[in-house]
């Protein structure tokens, strides 16, 4: 478990440092993959820690323009994307980032295992886990 | 194999990132739009914004100051008028550069260029309407003259400036909903846009409608449903002041059989119902300070960003205060230390058409002789397409603006050419340059001289007490009757004359009513030497001048209360004559609940008045009623206007038909539209209209509606769904200047900006602000101060 949370963190730390000088999408979609290889994660953790982790740093991003901004780009954006409230739209747009970064965690795993000879990472790092 | 494998996750992942990456079909690129460091976020301007910036740019000459109050409006000190422009441009790019961007490129006709093939037909008439032509043909008398090239010069250069900061991030939000991106700021574009405003104001006339009415009505008939002048105007220049004396005679016109081309039956645009600005000054005899007061309210299309962006410009030799249109260098209505002005659209024609007889494919007769034409290739680049190539035929008389290649409205398909005084070499850059720099009456004058098309009323009040007027513009000396109907382009009797000397024109100082007003009303009483013809609009017109002529010791909030004057002429003429023709005991009870509305009504269009859509919904059954039968092959845009189809009912004259007829009928009709705003519960005029400012992309959650406003175009606010009063200004003249203005928009043009409709609210409610004029003895403090200094210093 504190290996999943210091993962996150790692990926939430990095991608903000890294959104300074990147678009999100470059960050979501490199963070997640850098990290899951570095820190040898395995299995689906690979896909809910990129997932969890991106999902998390592009709510902060947005919250930190959104509150100050006082919800009116973002009910105005909800309106073209025909949703009722800023929240969805938040939301959608949080979804989106932890797609791209859960694809990208996944990519890491899979790239582990085919280029390291690890175990089959259907197996997962669950047991690892559990110590 | 396994690597093979261990490839395919980032191949996958690789493949999402760039498919969000591009637009698909009419979406935008969704992942770079809420990519939340370069997306839309970026566009999220915090609430508390610091606006305080010390900037160095090249192209800065020496310092500026920009002064900011709290409204967001800039107060522009520079050292010299190159600055000066700089700044105005870098300013109106960093406010506002996408609608610049966006309304050239629609005045250019280059606007599939982004987004894509459904604006090709709209692209190919702005390009066969010669837009760009005539951009370039003023373009090069803007560059001919030392001022104006300065000021052009300047502007871009500052709107270039901002632009070469930018990145994706800071692009404005609607470049990334269309996904395109700002281009380079040329002289051209700014020149386009005062073709984009000229054509808005005298680009649609009813020479082509007329043409058909003609043949297919009798003479007597005709002569009476469109009188070339209607009778009982208040005409702009007032019966008293001095006509202009002619220099040149008046041409004799042509046989009818040599004049006129014939048109077919075709299908037209539907004319607006009263469009409408409005501008009046008042002397100081009139006033309850002994000052003259200047209003004026320009009347467009109501959009946001807003079509007005309110500056103060301050160098040597100039103090000016007003609204600028984005795109164009100067201030277009305003005031300074001593002088202010304000435009209404003179509509008198000045765009014609000929009906071409071609020779061969690349020739066409005049005069007996086979003229080739000049032929423009216009090249329209189309987003995701291959370029469309029109070529255009330039005749003597102008572009040939519809043909077998590309129909009119409707399907016409003869060759029309036309000529039009936008084509024309002007200089309007220098007028605005001049007059912003007016000191006095003959100052003034000298600068509107420059001014050529679009043709305005341009009022004038100084603080010495004068008031003034000119219906100013380019005329041509034409022949009775000359380009009411489409013309014989083959025969030379009806090229256009001379121009008519611009000192000419129509124009009154300080007439003995004490008052001037224009209201787009026909121009001159028979005293004007000249022939014009033009689509000239009344109700307001009438009002205005019954307010005025009662006005004895007038205030500023009296002159609020006028511009927001829902009293409307033509009910209170028609609706009497509509009462008397109904048998209220022959009505359903239904009819006769909606009629008792009517009972006590004073007719004012106001917001709540469920009376006025009870009135409103009748007379446009009533209108339809009278016209279907007579006009049944017409097109709905060739009915009479309203004022003659009022002053016909009243008259109960034969050509209407049966009137109790068309009454009662009518009231029936009415019924069904009725019940059905009942049923919504828009019965309230303001609902029943639902006046809206809409974003220029018309997404709704970046537009307001069902605004709680009354009028309509018969009333002096003339507030429409999409149309109505752009700017309103009030100014009292004096040794110091009072001024009030206000206009349904915001300074800033990012919707993610809470200065994006600051000014709605006020706007709708009728109030206004009152406008901080800095000068050298008042200077409030500034909420927000740029300083600008050249990069080297």
């Amino acid at each position: 478990m504190r290996q999943k949370i210091i993962t996150i963190i790692v990926m939430v730390a990095l991608g903000w440092l890294c959104s300074l000088f990147m678009n999100g999408l470059w960050v979501a979609a490199v963070i997640p993959f850098i990290s899951t290889v570095s820190m040898q994660i395995k299995g689906k953790q690979g896909f809910v820690l990129g997932f969890l982790g991106m999902a998390i740093l592009w709510l902060l991003l947005i919250l930190l323009k959104d509150v100050p901004n006082h919800h009116i780009l973002s009910t105005r954006m909800a309106g073209v994307l025909s949703l009722p409230n800023a929240a969805l739209f938040i939301l959608v747009n949080v979804l989106l980032g932890g797609l791209i970064g859960g694809l990208s965690g996944w990519s890491g795993v899979v790239m582990n295992w085919a280029f390291r000879a690890s175990p089959n990472p259907s197996q997962g790092g669950a047991s690892r886990d559990k110590k | 194999m396994r690597k093979l494998v261990g490839v395919l996750p980032i191949v996958l992942t690789s493949v999402l990132v760039a498919l969000l990456c591009k637009p698909i079909g009419g979406l935008p690129a969704l992942g770079k739009l809420l990519d939340p460091v370069d997306g839309c976020w970026a566009n999220a301007e915090s609430v508390s914004e610091d606006y305080n910036h010390k900037l160095k740019l090249d192209g800065v000459k020496a310092g500026v100051t920009v002064m900011f109050d709290d409204r967001l409006v800039p107060h522009i000190t520079a050292a010299n008028d190159y600055d000066l422009y700089y700044t105005q441009g870098y300013l109106h790019a960093y406010f506002r550069l996408w609608q610049m961007d966006l309304q050239t490129r629609a005045a250019a006709g280059r606007v599939s260029e982004v987004l894509g093939e459904k604006a090709l037909k709209f692209d190919r008439t702005q390009r066969r309407k010669g837009m760009v032509y005539g951009a370039e043909q003023s373009l090069q008398a803007m560059e001919g003259d030392p001022r104006s090239k300065q000021m052009m010069d300047a502007y871009t250069a500052g709107i270039n400036a901002y632009i070469n900061t930018l990145s994706f991030k800071r692009y404005p939000l609607e470049y990334k909903l269309a996904s395109f991106k700002p281009e380079a700021w040329t002289n051209l574009k700014s020149a386009l846009l005062l073709k984009y405003m000229a054509d808005d104001l005298t680009g649609s006339t009813d020479d082509i409608a007329l043409t058909m009415l003609r043949d297919a009505l009798s003479p007597e008939v005709f002569a009476s449903l469109y009188p070339e002048r209607l009778q009982g105007v208040n005409p702009v220049i007032p019966k008293d002041s001095i006509a202009p004396v002619a220099t040149m005679p008046i041409p004799a016109a042509p046989a009818d059989s040599i004049a006129w081309a014939h048109i077919a039956a075709t299908d037209f645009d539907k004319s607006e119902e009263g469009k409408g600005s409005n501008n009046w000054a008042l002397s100081g005899s009139r006033t309850k300070s002994g000052k003259p007061i200047l209003c004026n309210d320009p009347h467009l299309g109501l959009n946001l960003p807003s079509l007005w962006y309110e500056v103060q410009m301050t160098a040597p030799g100039v103090n000016v205060y007003g609204v600028s249109l984005p795109g164009s260098p100067g201030v277009i209505i305003g005031f300074n230390e001593n002088i202010s002005w304000g435009f209404t659209n003179n509509y008198r024609d000045v765009k014609d058409f000929y009906a071409i007889k071609c020779a061969s494919a690349n020739t066409y007769w005049l005069a007996g002789k086979e003229l080739p034409y000049t032929i423009r290739l216009e090249k329209i680049s189309i987003k995701g397409k291959p370029d469309y190539f029109d070529t255009v035929q330039y005749t003597v008389h102008g572009p040939v603006i519809y043909d077998e290649a590309f129909h009119g409205t409707g399907g016409l398909k003869k060759p029309l050419a036309v000529t039009w005084m936008a084509h024309r070499p002007s200089n309007e850059v220098l007028a605005l340059y001049l007059l912003n720099r007016s000191n006095g009456y003959d100052e003034y004058v000298a600068a509107i001289h420059h001014f050529l098309c679009p043709a305005q009323n341009m009022l004038y009040a100084d603080r010495h007490g004068d008031i003034a007027l000119w219906g100013q513009g380019q005329f041509i000396n034409k022949w009775r009757g000359q380009g009411r109907y489409v013309m014989n382009g083959a025969d030379s009797a009806t090229l256009w004359g001379k121009e008519i000397p611009v000192a000419e024109n129509p124009h009154t100082r300080n007439p003995r009513q004490g008052y001037i007003a224009s209201a787009n009303q026909t121009v001159t009483d028979t005293t004007y030497p000249y022939w014009y013809n033009g689509t000239f609009h009344e109700f307001r017109a009438w009002r205005i001048n019954d307010v005025l002529r009662n006005t004895k010791a007038a205030t500023v909030q009296d002159m609020f209360a006028l511009q927001n004057d829902v009293y409307s002429v033509l009910a209170a003429r028609v609706l009497p004559v509509m009462l008397t023709n109904i048998t209220p005991s022959a009505l359903t009870d239904k009819e006769r609940g909606y009629l008792n509305m009517l009972g006590d009504w004073d007719y004012r269009l106001t917001a709540e008045s469920k009376a006025a859509t009870v009135f409103q919904v009748w007379w446009a059954n009533l209108y339809n009623t009278l016209w279907a039968k007579r006009m049944e092959k017409m097109p709905e845009a060739l009915r009479p206007t309203p004022e003659r189809t009022m002053q016909l009912l009243v008259e109960g004259s034969p050509y209407i038909g049966n009137i109790a007829d068309a009454v009662v009928v009518s009231l029936r009709n009415s019924m069904d539209s009725l019940d059905r705003l009942k049923k919504a519960d828009k019965l309230q005029w303001y609902r029943a209209k639902n006046t809206m400012v809409r974003h220029l992309t018309k997404l709704p959650s970046f537009s307001y509606a069902s605004l709680k406003m009354g009028g309509w175009g018969n009333t002096v606010n003339a507030t429409k769904t999409d149309h109505g009063p752009s700017w309103r200004m009030v100014v009292q003249m004096g040794d110091e200047i009072e001024a009030y203005g206000v206009y349904p928009g915001g300074q800033s043009g990012n919707v993610g900006s809470k200065y994006y409709a600051t000014f709605l609210d006020k706007w709708v409610k009728g109030e206004y602000y009152k406008l901080q004029f800095y000068t050298s003895t008042n200077k409030p403090a500034p909420t927000y101060t740029w300083t600008i200094n050249p990069k080297n210093k």
